[in-house]
């Protein structure tokens, strides 16, 4: 946890992008109809109302109505539909 | 939408994953890079939609998450291009039918020639067939710039033609020369083309027959063609017949006269209406559609006869009638007498104004309404008095 704050400030002085650094997701919502999550781990769930996103630390829940997944790749899932909220848990 | 189109390209599969646990499928496939374009739920299945290369590479992960996959749809230019490998005779006809309209499109089948006042059209038919424009002949082979010129040689009335091709037609336009109108020197008199009172009479050529103040009749002598040579006596030479060339001026009285009824009755389409249709075969009709009309309506019938065009049906044996029944609705209308007077000059002067020229110019207008006591009639009488030129040109034959 040290180690994290340390590269966080030297990320700081550097003004390099903090998601690079720290391997954190990057998530990019368009009103609420779409939601971009870079740098995930995997889904761990799914259906229309929940989705359920395993990131570097800890997962983030989707919920929502008529939940779709678009263009599943490596690095990036989109969710589409109408997201209702979000939920970061660690 | 480019990647829209490489999907379409590279083929899209759509199947269904039904197990335990799909979501560990899907991340075993995004593990292996496989680009997963869609996903959505039914009941417990996943739906999931991938490009058809992935789809090859399917088989492992399937076994290792233990679901089960099932094609449901597929989509785009592999499965377009496997199909038509089936069926090439459908390839084969599609080219034929390409190959046949590109033939047929090379040949010239009708020709046409428009912009003609008083050339005939087979004049310059004769000059274009003779030169290789006709229908049925190929298109590459007709030298237009060479009929062209050709028209123009031949015809001496053309001022200017063009030969062009649109589609499987020729369109042959011609202008013609305007040639200018020979002026008419035959020995004429000048008559009167309406009775009146003449007003002013200046011959500028022949002799006058009538004075200021004279009242003539339509078709009175009013200039004479005849050369008067300043002498007196004149009787015993035959008189050399000339032109005669005058202005006539006089005045002319115009009636005109309308009768306007109260009580109208007029009919008006209600809108509604009803489509009867008849073929006719040689001599027989076949009532195709036949209407119910409501014998308690009144109805117009609008009727139109549709043949086919000549070069499909020489001798008219086919041809279709269809008539068309306007239901209408009666209606009466009362005007009040002021408006059936104001209806009644209106007309009245309409119809005088149809017969005063253009040039002639107006002294006074005489609107008189007839208070002869007559139920259901407004007439109206107008007068009007110009001042026109009344000459008009009669050859001495």
């Amino acid at each position: 946890m040290r180690k994290n704050t340390q590269w966080q400030r030297l990320a700081g002085v550097l003004e390099i992008p903090q998601d690079i650094v720290l391997d954190l997701p990057r998530i990019t919502m368009l009103g609420n109809q779409q939601l971009l999550v870079e740098n995930h781990k995997g889904i761990i769930e799914y259906t229309p109302s929940l989705v359920r996103i395993k990131l570097n630390q800890g997962e983030l829940l989707v919920a929502g109505k008529n939940l779709m997944l678009g263009n599943l790749q490596i690095e990036q899932i989109l969710v589409e539909g109408t997201v209702g909220e979000i939920k970061y848990d660690i | 939408m480019i990647s829209n189109i490489l999907n379409y390209i590279s083929g899209t599969v759509t199947i269904k994953v039904s197990g335990a646990m799909p979501e560990k499928f899907i991340n075993l496939c995004m593990l292996e890079k496989i680009n997963l374009l869609s996903i959505t739920k039914k009941n417990d299945d996943f739906i999931v939609c991938m490009r058809l290369y992935d789809f090859f590479s399917l088989r492992p992960l399937v076994r290792k998450s233990r679901n089960r996959i099932q094609v449901v749809d597929y989509a785009g230019l592999p499965f377009l291009t496997k199909r038509i490998k089936r069926r090439k005779m459908l390839v084969v006809g599609g080219v034929i039918f390409l190959t046949l309209l590109n033939i047929l499109m090379s040949y010239i089948w009708f020709v046409d020639i428009v912009g003609m006042n008083y050339i005939t059209a087979s004049q310059i038919k004769d000059v274009v067939y003779e030169q290789g424009l006709k229908p049925g002949v190929l298109k590459d082979t007709v030298s237009t710039k060479m009929i062209e010129n050709q028209i123009l040689l031949r015809i001496p009335e053309v001022a200017w033609v063009s030969v062009n091709f649109t589609g499987t037609r020729a369109v042959v336009e011609i202008v013609e020369k305007t040639m200018s109108k020979e002026p008419d020197k035959a020995p004429a008199h000048i008559i009167a083309a309406k009775d009146g009172i003449i007003t002013n009479i200046i011959a500028l050529a022949g002799q006058s027959t009538v004075k200021k103040g004279d009242t003539v009749k339509k078709g009175e002598i009013l200039i004479k063609g005849v050369a008067y040579d300043g002498k007196e006596d004149v009787n015993n030479i035959t008189p050399q017949l000339i032109r005669a060339n005058g202005i006539v001026k006089a005045r002319v009285w115009y009636e005109g006269y309308s009768e306007t009824e109260l009580v109208k009755t007029i009919h008006e389409r209600t809108g509604r209406q009803e489509t009867s249709v008849t073929l006719k075969v040689l001599q027989n009709e076949i009532l195709l559609k036949k209407v119910a009309l409501d014998p308690e309506r009144q109805f117009e019938v609008e009727v139109f006869n549709k043949k086919l065009s000549w070069w499909r049906n020489s001798d008219i044996a086919v041809e279709s009638i269809i008539s068309i029944y306007h239901e209408v609705n009666s209606k009466t209308i009362t005007l009040s007498i002021e408006d059936a007077r104001e209806y009644g000059k209106a007309k009245a002067l309409a119809e005088v104004q149809s017969l005063i020229p253009e040039t002639a110019h107006i002294l006074s207008r005489n609107i008189e309404v007839l208070q002869i006591p007559e139920n259901n009639l407004a007439r109206v009488k107008v007068n009007v008095e110009t001042v026109e030129d009344i000459g008009l040109f009669m050859n001495i034959p």
